[in-house]
């Protein structure tokens, strides 16, 4: 038995953002990005790591709106047109910078070959289809894949037990079509958890979640190995809880690694850098400027202001992603000293969530960290094991029984992110039409002679509801409330929100009408929603239905 | 509101309610009320679907690019949601003009006031205040309590009369629990628990921990401490938490203000706080908590501010944190990240 477990866990979730509408749109961009920066990364080094016998372990959500994204045919073409854009972007700075900013050639060169390098796996090695990459890890035991609410909505603000169940069980069945299997775990969506979630998660088949630190540390009774052990709540659903110090390590603005000096400053890049027209072949049709994800500077100090952040050295920077790697498994193996010595003898296990995106987005040298990481945790100590929440489950060693509290991995712990002055003018017609897409799933799940619904055309009534059901999915996503409060991207998250909403009317009105059947115009408008709001193919409306119909 | 505010007690005669049927629960909303084709028709064209094309852009297009929010539906609505332990947010509407319903049941209105009142069930208190007939409010209550807010009538020495009511929702505790596992296998002293807290990065609820330990008057002495303070009775802290006491004494001895206590400690400490104000300062805490649980002046650390800034785009929660690591006999914090 190692002296303590490390649970590595990786939450990948983007909001759905899909716009066939326009030829191209900005928001698309948070996709593409995360694939070349984080999510191509990943998946390469867990595939090294696994070919060279360092047997990485680690659990990784990949939310039910990713993988749709991810399947989507229109993204992945978009997807490839613009890293095929980048690269062209990349190999004119080559010779750019090789006529006229030498200290920056070395940054350039990494560029091409790193992009280069992501168009192979992308086009030749992975067929432009990284589901198939995540399924295959977890086939050869790498990932324990775990999945999220449908589209990561905050469950304990969401109204009707319809439709928070419907956020559990879409979620679970988009699993099981990308992943053949059954999920063991759930990261529930922002760690949002109150006393009752635990039934739904176990009525899916679900067997454990994982959730913030004080969910465990303030749950009742005490918990004997604070959060450094799971707990399973009294209907026997396991709970894992996030771990403070590496939390802090690795994400926090003020201590954490990814402020060094050394790594690569984030908010300097050549989007904003160069000449508008040099630019311009690479933008989008608007000209406007953005991200385009090529950054030649390092963080230089807390203080500098971007205009005198020093050039950015590869070499350095992941030296010190070794040296930080190793760094943070003499913590752990300092942590679980004395976590055994508290626990008198017992062996402590450590959760450390963090988002994927971090890791390659935010944090450039963040998969090099992963990489040595997993390296070292094999090849250089012994005290410290990585695994799983299921292999932990797996391991027969006693869980306590305990009911965690109501909370939150957001700010402050609670739901304040997601519910505040700012964003709480939505719930009402979210909740609205919660209550309404079940009364219509009641109404149509059984068609009854006497009433009218029976005449509608069930083909197309079907579809309606269908479609219903993915414009309130798409409604309840986190995310929306998260910028509106963050205070990135309101607009388009607000009018993302508003537009579902106006959808999911327009949609209702049509069954709620009761023609015989429906106009052309409605089909028209129909068609065109389905188009646009594809997500979840394969969704039943009825799982909407209130649970004692006949 | 607190011109509203009052005991259960203090009411004059047992609630009465309308019919079942007219008492709406928020899981059993009115039924939508049917729409004739020719308003759906009527719709659907003011929608734009039948109208031409303006600009060549396709009207099915031009629908699609609205982001116009509907007019929600005139429904009996009464939702609370918890924002955090000490805050509610509450939406409520009344579908029909609630004074006819009310001339209906009693042939004329009277006194009455539309009003929404918020319950404590935990401790059977309700506070309310004059509403219109639809709206929203943020409440600041307790924390490991449950609440329900109902909309009904009321009058000065006449039985309150219900509407509606809404969802229960149950605040949680925000510190540890009083209560240890009665397995030997999970059972732990405070001691110990106090030692998990800190190695968990939770050093100001080890602290308190530690500092009440395993004793059972922990509640008695509390309520001794803090009625000594601000000269009461003991008794006029029944419903407050004893540790919620002791966080404030803590927090006062630090040298925070009482206005930034706000939202910090649960609404009813809170507003006993402030009505005590004149009697409280840092010199007079700090006695109180040496003279009643040993603690040493030196030893109270004010919390500081946790910081939920990360690197990338998520705001986590990380705990509060001691800006001194304190000294209480019998308390050894083993070791944490924040004081490496």
């Amino acid at each position: 038995m190692p002296l303590g477990y490390f649970s590595l866990i990786l939450h990948a979730h983007l909001p759905f953002v899909r716009h066939p509408e326009y030829p191209e749109f900005l928001e698309e961009d948070w996709l593409f990005e995360a694939i070349t920066e984080v999510y191509l990364p990943l998946v390469h080094i867990f595939q090294s790591l696994h070919e060279a016998g360092a047997r990485p372990r680690l659990a990784m959500n990949v939310s039910p709106p990713l993988c749709e994204m991810l399947a989507d045919k229109m993204l992945e073409e978009r997807y490839t047109r613009h890293l095929e854009n980048l690269i062209s972007l990349a190999k004119k700075e080559l010779n750019r910078t090789d006529r006229e900013g030498i200290e920056f050639y070395d940054v350039a060169r990494m560029y091409v070959e790193n992009l280069a390098a992501s168009l192979h796996l992308w086009n030749d090695r992975y067929k432009r289809n990284l589901i198939n990459a995540f399924r295959e890890l977890q086939e050869e035991g790498v990932l324990e894949i775990i999945t999220c609410g449908a589209t990561h909505g905050f469950l304990p603000l969401v109204s009707t037990p319809e439709s928070r169940r419907a956020q559990i069980e879409v979620a679970v069945n988009n699993y099981k079509k990308h992943f053949d299997r059954h999920p063991r775990g759930i990261w529930l969506p922002e760690c949002a958890y109150e006393p009752g979630i635990e039934d739904l998660l176990k009525d899916a088949g679900i067997e454990y979640f994982v959730s913030d630190t004080h969910a465990i540390l303030y749950g009742d009774p005490r918990p004997r190995y604070g959060v450094h052990a799971p707990v399973i709540c009294p209907n026997g659903t396991a709970v894992f809880a996030r771990d403070v110090d590496t939390s802090q390590q690795v994400w926090s603005a003020e201590i954490g690694y990814p402020g060094n000096d050394l790594y690569r400053e984030f908010y300097r890049d050549i989007g904003w850098d160069a000449p508008i027209e040099y630019l311009k072949p690479h933008l989008h049709e608007d000209g406007a400027r953005r991200h385009l994800g090529l950054k030649y500077h390092r963080i230089t100090g807390k203080n500098v202001p971007q205009q005198l952040k020093e050039p950015y050295i590869p070499d350095l920077a992941r030296e010190k992603a070794a040296e930080n790697a190793m760094h943070f498994i003499g913590e752990r193996i300092k942590q679980a000293h004395t976590l055994r010595e508290t626990f008198d003898g017992h062996p402590p296990l450590v959760v450390s969530p963090y988002d994927a995106e971090l890791f390659g987005h935010w944090w450039y040298e963040g998969p090099q960290f992963i990489d040595f990481f997993f390296r070292k945790l094999h090849w250089d100590q012994s005290e410290i094991e990585a695994i799983t929440p299921g292999d932990f489950l797996d391991s027969g060693l006693p869980i306590q029984i305990q009911q965690p509290t109501a909370s939150s991995w957001g700010e402050n712990g609670y739901y304040k992110v997601w519910l505040n002055e700012d964003n709480s003018w939505m719930y009402p017609y979210q909740h609205d039409a919660e209550r309404r897409m079940t009364e219509l799933a009641n109404e149509f799940a059984v068609p009854d002679p006497a009433t009218s619904n029976a005449a509608l055309d069930r083909e197309v009534t079907t579809r309606i509801l269908n479609q219903l059901a993915r414009e309130l999915l798409l409604a309840q996503s986190s995310d929306w409330a998260f910028q509106i409060y963050q205070g990135t991207t309101v607009q388009y998250s607000s009018n993302r929100f508003r537009s579902h909403i106006h959808r999911f009317d327009l949609l209702a009105k049509m069954l709620e009408g009761r023609k015989p059947s429906f106009a052309p115009e409605q089909l028209e408008l129909l068609t065109e929603i389905e188009s646009r709001d594809n997500i979840f193919p394969e969704i039943d409306y009825r799982v909407y239905c209130s649970p004692n119909l006949p | 509101m607190s011109e509203f505010d009052s005991k259960k007690s203090q009411f004059d005669a047992d609630p009465i309610f309308f019919d079942p049927d007219d008492v709406i629960s928020s899981g059993e909303f009115l039924r939508t009320p049917e729409t004739a084709v020719s308003d759906i028709l009527e719709l659907t064209k003011s929608a734009g679907i039948d109208e031409p094309a303006e600009d060549g852009v396709s009207p099915v297009f031009k629908e699609l690019s609205s982001i116009e929010l509907p007019r929600l539906q005139k429904e009996n609505r009464a939702r609370l949601q918890m924002q955090t332990p000490t805050r509610l947010f509450f939406y409520w509407s009344v579908k029909d003009n609630p004074f006819q319903t009310l001339r209906r049941a009693f042939g004329d209105t009277g006194s009455y006031t539309l009003v929404a009142k918020l319950v404590d069930l935990t401790h059977d208190m309700e506070t309310i205040f004059p509403i219109e007939a639809e709206g929203t409010w943020w409440f600041d209550v307790d924390s490991d309590r449950q609440y329900r807010a109902e909309i009904g009538f009321y009058a000065p020495n006449r039985p309150f009369v219900r509407v509606m009511f809404s969802n229960t929702v149950a605040t949680p505790r925000k510190r540890p629990s009083q209560r240890t596992a009665t397995s030997a296998d999970w059972k732990v002293t405070a001691r110990t628990f106090a030692q998990v807290l800190d190695v968990s990065g939770f050093k100001q609820d080890a602290f308190e921990v530690a500092m009440v330990g395993d004793r059972p008057q922990e509640q008695a002495q509390t309520f001794k401490a803090f009625a000594k303070l601000v000269e009461r009775e003991d008794s006029d802290f029944s419903g407050i938490a004893s540790a919620e006491l002791r966080y404030a004494l803590l927090l006062l001895a630090s040298g925070i203000s009482i206005e930034r206590l706000r939202y910090r400690v649960d609404a009813s400490l809170f507003a006993l706080l402030m009505a005590c104000a004149s009697k409280l300062n840092v010199e007079n805490a700090a006695a109180a908590l040496k003279e009643h649980f040993g603690v040493e002046a030196d030893e109270i650390s004010e919390e500081e501010d946790a910081s939920a800034a990360v690197f990338g785009a998520s705001l986590v929660n990380f705990p509060r944190r001691l800006k001194r690591k304190p000294a209480l006999s019998g308390y050894n914090p083993v070791s944490s990240f924040v004081d490496r």
